[in-house]
This record gives C-alpha cells, sequence and structure tokens, in this order.
C-alpha cells in the first residue's frame, strides 16, 4: 500500500466544540479519549491523529486484529441493510471504504453511495483503493463531521457507521443528526464493539486487546499508542442496552441488536417511521 | 449466524473469480445487470439472494425480512435431486414442490450463465483454502469436492436443458445445489460412519474373546 502523504487538517475547531452535556462526563467539557479524560473540543483532533496515523496501514491492521472476522461482521451488516437498486446509502465513519464499495454494487446506477469520513487521510487511502477496484460512478467522497452531517433532511434510505460511533465526542449529537437525514422508512445499523456475554471470553479479550493489540500495532504500523487508543475507547463505548436506548432517545424505532461473536461486536439496528 | 455468512462469502469469491477468468461470461452478466435472485431451499436456515452487477454479490436473506427480489425460487432438497429428471419439473411445480414467483428470465439468464462456465470445483476451491473464510466455508474436504464436481456438471447439463425446453421453468443456481449436495454427501458418510462405530461397539461387547489380533 502506498504511504499516505496527505497533510490533514480536517478537524475544524468550531465544528468540534460543541456545548452541549455529554453522559460520559461528569465535567461537561470533559470526554473521554480511550481513558485519558481531555477537553471536549481536543477530542476530535486527537481521534483525528490516531486515525491519520493509522491510515495507510488500517486495511491490514483490521485483518490481523480482527483475524478476518471484520469481513463476516461487515456482511452480516450489509444482509441487515435491507438495501435495493436505487438506494441512497451512507456509509458515516466509512474510512477505507469496505461497507461502501459493497453497496456501490448493490444500489445500481440509479443509486447513490456517499463515503463519509472526518479524516481526509482514510478518505484518501479509501478513495484510492476503490478507484483501483474500478468502483467509480455512483460513489460519492464527502469529508464530515458525523455530529453535523451536511446533508438535507430525510435523505438517506440507509446509513451504516462501523466501528466508527465510539470515535465520535458527542454520541448523541451524531444519532440524531443521522435521524434527521435518514428518510421515513429508512434504517440506520452501527456496528460496534460491545460487550463480551461471557466472562471467560471478556478475559482473553481483555488480555487480547491490552497486550497483543499494541504489540501488534508496534509491528506491523510502528505506532502502539494508537493501539492502545483502539483498546480503550473500546472498553469506553455504551454496552448493548445503553447504545440501544440512546438510539431510542435520538427517535429511533424498533430497535435491536444483534450480538456477534459472543457480544464482542454488536449490531443495532432502528428504523426511522 | 456468521455460519451464513461464511458460506455466502465463499460461494460470492469461487462464482467471482470463474466470471472473471471466462471472459464471455460478461455479456452474460450485463443483461443481469441490476437484478435481484433470491433462492429459498427449505432445509437451509435462510435463503440466498443473489445480486446482479458487474459482479455477483451474494447476500443472506434475513429471517424478519422476506426479499423476493426480481425473482424467487423455493424448493426443498428433495425437489433439487428430482430437477435432475427433466420430466417431472412441470408435475414439481403443479405439486406446489418448485415454486416460481417474478421474472421467470432472471432465474433462467442466470442458470444459463453458470452452465456455460466450465467449473472445476476442486481446482477453484483449492486455490481459496489458505484463505479463512472459504477454508472454513469448504472444510468438507477435498474428496467430497471431487465427488460433487461430477454431480454438478452433471446438474449443469440437466438445467440448462430444462431452460431450454420448459418455456416457462428455470432452473435454480448451480451453487446452491451444489451446496446443498456436500450438506446431503456429509450427512450419509456421517451416517455411514455412525453405523461402523456402531457395528465395532457391538462386535466388541458381544465377541470379547475374538477381538485378541
Ligand atoms: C475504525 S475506523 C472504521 C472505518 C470503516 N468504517 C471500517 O469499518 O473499516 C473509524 C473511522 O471513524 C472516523 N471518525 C472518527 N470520528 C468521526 C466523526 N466525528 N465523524 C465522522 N467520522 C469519524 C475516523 O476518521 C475513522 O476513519
Amino acid at each position: 500500500m502506498s504511504n499516505n502523504q496527505v497533510s490533514d487538517s480536517n478537524v475544524d475547531s468550531s465544528e468540534t466544540g460543541q456545548t452541549s452535556s455529554t453522559p460520559n462526563s461528569p465535567d461537561s467539557n470533559q470526554t473521554h479519549f480511550g481513558f485519558k479524560q481531555v477537553d471536549k473540543a481536543e477530542k476530535a483532533s486527537m481521534v483525528a491523529g490516531v486515525f491519520h496515523s493509522v491510515a495507510a496501514k488500517y486495511d491490514i491492521m483490521n485483518d490481523l486484529m480482527s483475524m478476518g472476522v471484520h469481513r463476516i461482521w461487515k456482511r452480516f451488516t450489509i444482509d441487515c441493510s435491507g438495501v435495493r437498486a436505487g438506494h441512497k446509502v451512507l456509509d458515516l465513519a466509512g474510512g477505507t471504504g469496505d461497507l461502501a464499495a459493497k453497496f456501490s454494487k448493490l444500489v445500481g446506477e440509479n443509486g447513490q453511495v456517499v463515503l463519509a469520513d472526518i479524516n481526509n487521510a482514510m478518505l484518501q487511502v479509501g478513495r484510492e483503493k476503490l478507484r483501483n477496484k474500478g468502483i467509480v460512478g455512483n460513489l460519492e467522497y464527502v469529508q464530515a463531521n458525523a455530529e453535523m452531517l451536511p446533508f438535507p433532511d430525510n435523505h438517506f434510505d440507509v446509513i451504516t457507521i462501523a466501528f466508527g460511533l465510539r470515535n465520535v465526542t458527542d454520541k448523541d449529537k451524531a444519532l440524531a443528526s443521522m435521524y434527521r437525514v435518514l428518510k421515513p422508512g429508512g434504517r440506520l445499523l452501527v456496528l460496534e464493539f460491545s460487550k463480551p456475554q461471557n466472562e471467560m471470553l471478556t478475559k482473553a479479550y481483555d488480555l487480547y486487546s491490552f497486550h497483543l493489540l499494541p504489540k501488534m500495532g508496534q509491528l506491523v504500523a510502528n505506532d502502539s499508542e494508537s493501539y492502545q487508543y483502539l483498546a480503550e475507547s473500546i472498553r469506553m463505548h455504551p454496552d448493548q442496552e445503553t447504545l440501544k436506548g440512546m438510539m431510542e432517545t435520538a427517535g429511533f424505532e424498533q430497535t435491536s441488536f444483534h450480538n456477534l461473536t459472543g457480544g464482542i461486536v454488536a449490531l443495532h439496528r432502528g428504523f426511522k417511521f | 449466524m456468521p455460519a451464513a455468512q461464511l458460506v455466502s462469502s465463499a460461494i460470492e469469491r469461487v462464482l467471482n473469480h470463474l466470471l472473471k477468468l471466462d471472459s464471455d461470461s460478461a455479456s452474460g452478466l450485463k443483461k443481469l445487470a441490476g437484478k435481484q435472485l433470491s433462492v429459498a431451499v427449505h432445509e437451509l436456515p435462510w435463503p440466498l439472494i443473489f445480486n446482479f452487477s458487474d459482479r455477483v454479490d451474494v447476500l443472506v436473506g434475513m429471517p424478519d425480512e422476506e426479499v423476493k427480489g426480481d425473482c424467487h425460487l423455493a424448493l426443498s432438497i428433495a425437489t433439487l435431486q428430482k430437477l435432475k429428471d427433466t420430466s417431472q419439473i412441470t408435475r414439481l411445480i403443479q405439486n406446489n414442490d418448485l415454486v416460481l414467483e417474478g421474472d421467470l428470465k432472471v432465474a433462467q439468464q442466470f442458470s444459463q450463465l453458470i452452465s456455460e462456465l466450465e467449473i472445476d470445483w476442486e481446482e477453484q476451491l483449492s486455490q481459496y483454502t489458505g484463505d479463512l473464510v472459504a477454508h472454513k466455508a469448504f472444510a468438507f474436504g477435498k474428496k467430497l469436492v471431487q465427488n460433487t464436481q461430477a454431480q454438478a456438471n452433471r446438474l449443469v447439463a440437466t438445467l440448462a436443458d430444462a431452460a431450454i425446453e420448459e418455456k416457462r421453468i428455470a432452473a435454480p443456481p448451480i451453487l446452491v445445489v451444489d451446496f446443498c449436495d456436500q450438506v446431503n454427501e456429509l450427512r450419509s458418510a456421517t451416517d455411514r460412519l455412525e453405523a461402523k462405530l456402531n457395528r465395532l461397539e457391538r462386535q466388541s461387547t458381544t465377541k470379547p474373546n475374538k477381538q485378541s489380533s
């Protein structure tokens, strides 16, 4: 994979310095960055730093870290999307575009897919990868913050956010923004790390993610800190029931979740009616 | 649930790989672009949905959401076996053993596309054995694949004939046939093994003295 030389000035502080309160922190100006408490205004640029740093090696690391299983999680997400020819799909925090690539084929030439990500470096890697695969035509790339989506109301039939929500500073605001741009009858799918449902699995998983994962990050991407952050951010992410509740608060109906790989990952689904 | 996605992913890979190898397949695929074919085999817990573009994407149908696409086929494994005999097809439909809904051309074009590909399953699958996904899905073993290859070839020929002879009737995708055959084969292989084990067990308990060699 070619090295990425993109200068990354994607985080506009006026976009990220919101003042709404977060359920994650007692101090409304603070939020978590992995296990650390940081200023809310800072989190987005710190997250950007992480993904800028891992962008070029992101796909390889994804396969390594999940032992290829992330492909199956993503397939399941697409199977649950109900996507059809002609649909408009938003792949939010889409990164290097695994889901967007598939959606582009499924919606066909009369459909439209938007790959949106806050991080320019990730988008660039995604764009290069999908172009090389010959995926052009119905796919657009948009640099955007999930908390304030630059799309009209009632616009998309399907929105997916895969392994993205946990990085977002104000998740409630992001969910509300997704609700706004979703068409009535449309659905949101959130694929995200969650809470393993079994104690043994939790222990093995902790061992793996706090010890092995940063080492793998060091070896392959020469960046153990970013992978330490990933492991920590996974633990700080709301569990299955909490996220379901947050989706309901944002207005989603018929919400449900499906545990995958013992709850290491969960797919949440909600509709707008 | 991931078992379903392992299977759909393996089918998709093999299918697209073959389509890429066969330069003639592009025009067949073009006719199908934008169409969707769903296939429900009663014994499989989930229907498979074939989406056509410049490639084929294979999705798994979800239980809470019925997707019929442009064309829908529903049948049992037993019916799949009977399809080998083309003369029975009309009767199968009359008996409700075979359900065909929607645009039959889609199913016919797909079966034609598949039948024109000369599928050497053994060779194809051996290329993927290093791959986690395909490896798991096809861990049925090499011997099974060889057996299935012969059966699949026979079926492809029969179904292609059927599509031509029976105007209103299209053949189901051969890949589902293939998968079901593998499952059936595996089932009878395990049955045989079980019978053998039972026999050995009986021998060792009823004739303890004669088992010394
Ligand atoms: C772990 S990657 C996931 C990429 C891809 N969806 C996948 O599953 O492979 C997380 C992505 O979320 C993006 N991201 C983080 N915060 C975001 C925000 N507030 N709005 C949009 N994207 C964001 C990052 O830039 C990164 O590309």
